[in-house]
């Protein structure tokens, strides 16, 4: 099954909380290839598909631009993104939420407390989504990372955040206000696919639709 | 001593800053709009000699036309519409410009009309044309533009209706007129929506022509596109097929698109395929209108240039987006007022001012120590949405206040955080 100039790339994390799960997804489906942390683009050794190992937050990137065929995303990613890709297949792997916190003595105490608050968070264009649905005008302080420790050095009343076992929310004094949305990873393809590498991946993905 | 009347001439106006703020918010839609399409602007003077504009707009439009002698004798006209100063532009220019030529303009235009609702005689046309291709990609790229523009400013419900000059001459011809009378046939036919059948035919018989209903019934459109082409499928149908074929290659969805053989705007020059733009949001008549020309230019010089281009009626288009209520939450320029405590925080102030607008927010400040209620006053009238108080409190601990004029809310936070919080705030209704 060789089709030399025609190789399928498939988009993973390239650290992070999805990545052994990817890797392990890609294995159960006969697909074989030594993989190392440091190796960007691995080639399987069965058959013509390329793992590429990339930012996860720049798969839709990836796949949008036809640079890869596949790719395995969180679906947070996608809405973040405002990505159209076709989610092919949810793997039930990665599951977390996406939460509006606040520390557990704020005097918010609902969402349209929110109001003209400080909000900090990494998922600025899901959190918009989510204050135009409410009608919440607020303010959004933009951060990559280590949202949760806003709210204590006083740079923001609330904070928009993955979580998935509320840990780091407890350690750092926050609770729950409100549940966004919940999210997990999810095979997505990109919408320019030929026919024919469709045909010869969907092969592999027999086992598992 | 007597004082002079504040008036304007009838048909003009005035505009309040409230109102100007909603112009231009629905201009620059539209020129942004037409710069995504690589348009771009020229102006054209106002005054204008006489014989640049007189001649060119059938009788109506002579009649509705401004002109003027100056003391030194010299005839004097305005501006009709943008189309006639565009042709004289390229006249006098084409060397120095980039044919084919493609540009916006936006200007005022005067007609002397008797002034109604969404007709004033004074106000503005937002033009936009393509010279010196005959290619009919052209028309299809102004179809996109239309429809880019009108969904761009939040219109639901339009349809862009077409036809072409040439196919109304050659259903005439078909039907026995004579060349002299087809000018005087299409402007009658124009009338058809405004007047009605029945008053059509009997302009069409004062006129001397017998077969008025044989030639109503020729333009009538059938009851889908297809249907009107079989219809007409007699006639040389070539240059509506092909618009069509370009403007789903241009993905113009084809529910904006309506063939009616019965459209046929007034104007004398064109010669190509015309375009009327209506919508059911609310009806104030046609938005949008124009269509190939193709000898406008041959009256000021001996080139010739093919040219398309379409006026996108202003006036009207504010008067649907108002019945809409799509320009209810316009807000002024001034985003935050910097208020004046006391005297000795007058510096302070200051500081936060010249911060504010040196990190590109919008504002401005309250000109000297005042009650807080006063300068809250004064930016509701304003409609400032953020009013900034740095009183001693907030001096002493390096924080300012914000007075959140929507919510009533007053919320303290670090002073160096308010250029953030300002430019990061997010209104969801915008």
């Amino acid at each position: 099954m060789k089709q030399k100039n025609n190789k399928i790339r498939i988009a993973i994390q390239n650290s992070g909380r999805l990545r052994e799960s990817s890797l392990d997804f890609l294995k159960s489906l006969g697909l074989k290839f030594k993989i190392t942390e440091r190796s960007l683009i691995t080639p399987c050794l069965n058959a013509d598909v390329d793992i590429l190992s990339v930012r996860n937050s720049d798969i839709p990137k990836y796949l949008k631009n036809n640079s890869a065929d596949y790719g395995i995303v969180g679906e947070n990613v996608l809405i973040e993104n405002k990505s159209k890709l076709k989610i092919m297949k949810r793997l039930g792997f990665g599951l977390c939420s996406l939460v509006i916190a606040i520390p557990k003595k704020s005097k918010i105490v609902s969402p349209s407390d929110l109001r003209d608050e400080r909000i900090a968070t990494s998922y600025k264009n899901t959190l918009k989504n989510y204050l135009k649905k409410n009608k919440i005008n607020a303010s959004i302080v933009n951060i990559q990372g280590s949202v949760e420790i806003c709210p204590s050095i006083n740079l923001s009343d609330a904070i928009c955040d993955i979580t998935q076992s509320g840990n780091t929310l407890k350690e750092n004094g926050l609770k729950i206000l409100e549940k966004i949305l919940d999210s997990e990873a999810v095979l997505v393809k990109n919408p320019y696919l030929s026919q024919q590498k469709k045909t010869y991946f969907e092969r592999f993905m027999k086992n598992t639709l | 001593m007597n004082k002079i009347a504040p008036t304007i001439l009838q048909g003009t106006r005035d505009f309040l800053p409230i109102e100007m703020a909603k112009r231009n918010l629905v201009m620059n839609k539209i020129k942004k709009a037409f710069e995504k399409f690589g348009y771009d602007p020229i102006e054209t003077p106002v005054i204008c000699p006489a014989e640049t504009i007189l001649g060119k707009y059938g009788e109506e439009g002579e009649r509705l036309t401004y002109n003027f002698e100056t003391a030194g004798g010299r005839k004097i006209a305005l501006p009709f519409d943008l189309t006639v100063p565009f042709a004289r532009y390229v006249a006098a220019n084409y060397r120095d410009l980039p044919i084919p030529f493609k540009r916006y303009q936006i200007q005022r235009v005067w007609r002397a009309e008797r002034p109604q609702k969404g007709r004033l005689r004074e106000f503005y046309q937002c033009d936009i044309d393509i010279i010196g291709t005959k290619s009919l990609v052209a028309e299809a790229e102004i179809a996109k533009i239309i429809v880019k523009v009108f969904k761009e400013l939040g219109f639901k419900d339009f349809v862009i209706k077409f036809n072409s000059r040439r196919l109304i001459n050659e259903i005439l011809k078909s039907l026995g007129i004579s060349e002299e009378k087809t000018m005087d046939i299409i402007r009658i036919i124009d009338k058809l929506v405004k007047i009605g059948r029945e008053a059509v035919i009997q302009e069409l018989n004062s006129i001397s022509i017998s077969n008025a209903e044989e030639i109503l019934e020729a333009f009538s459109p059938a009851e889908s596109l297809n249907k009107t082409l079989e219809k007409l499928s007699n006639f040389d149908l070539k240059e509506i097929k092909e618009f069509l074929a370009n403007c789903e290659n241009l993905k113009v969805p084809t529910q904006y698109l309506e063939f009616d053989p019965s459209l046929a705007r007034g104007l004398d020059y064109y010669t190509g395929l015309i375009f009327e733009v209506t919508s059911k949001d609310a009806d104030f008549g046609t938005l949008c209108a124009g269509g190939r020309y193709d000898n406008l230019c041959s009256l000021f010089c001996d080139e010739d240039f093919s040219g398309v281009g379409v006026a996108f009626g202003f006036e009207r288009i504010m008067l649907v987006l108002e019945q809409m209520k799509n320009l209810e939450n316009v807000k002024l320029n001034s985003k935050a007022l910097i208020t004046i405590f006391d005297e000795n925080s007058t510096s302070d102030s200051l500081n936060i001012y010249a911060e504010l607008i040196d990190a590109g927010i919008n504002c401005e400040i309250y000109f000297q120590p005042d009650k807080l209620k006063k300068q809250f006053q004064f930016a509701d009238k304003k409609r400032i949405p953020f009013v900034i108080i740095r009183g001693p409190d907030e001096i002493k601990d390096e924080n300012v206040t914000i007075k959140l004029m929507e919510s009533g809310k007053q919320k303290t936070i670090p002073s160096k955080q308010l250029t953030t919080y300002l430019s990061e705030y997010y209104e969801t209704e915008k």
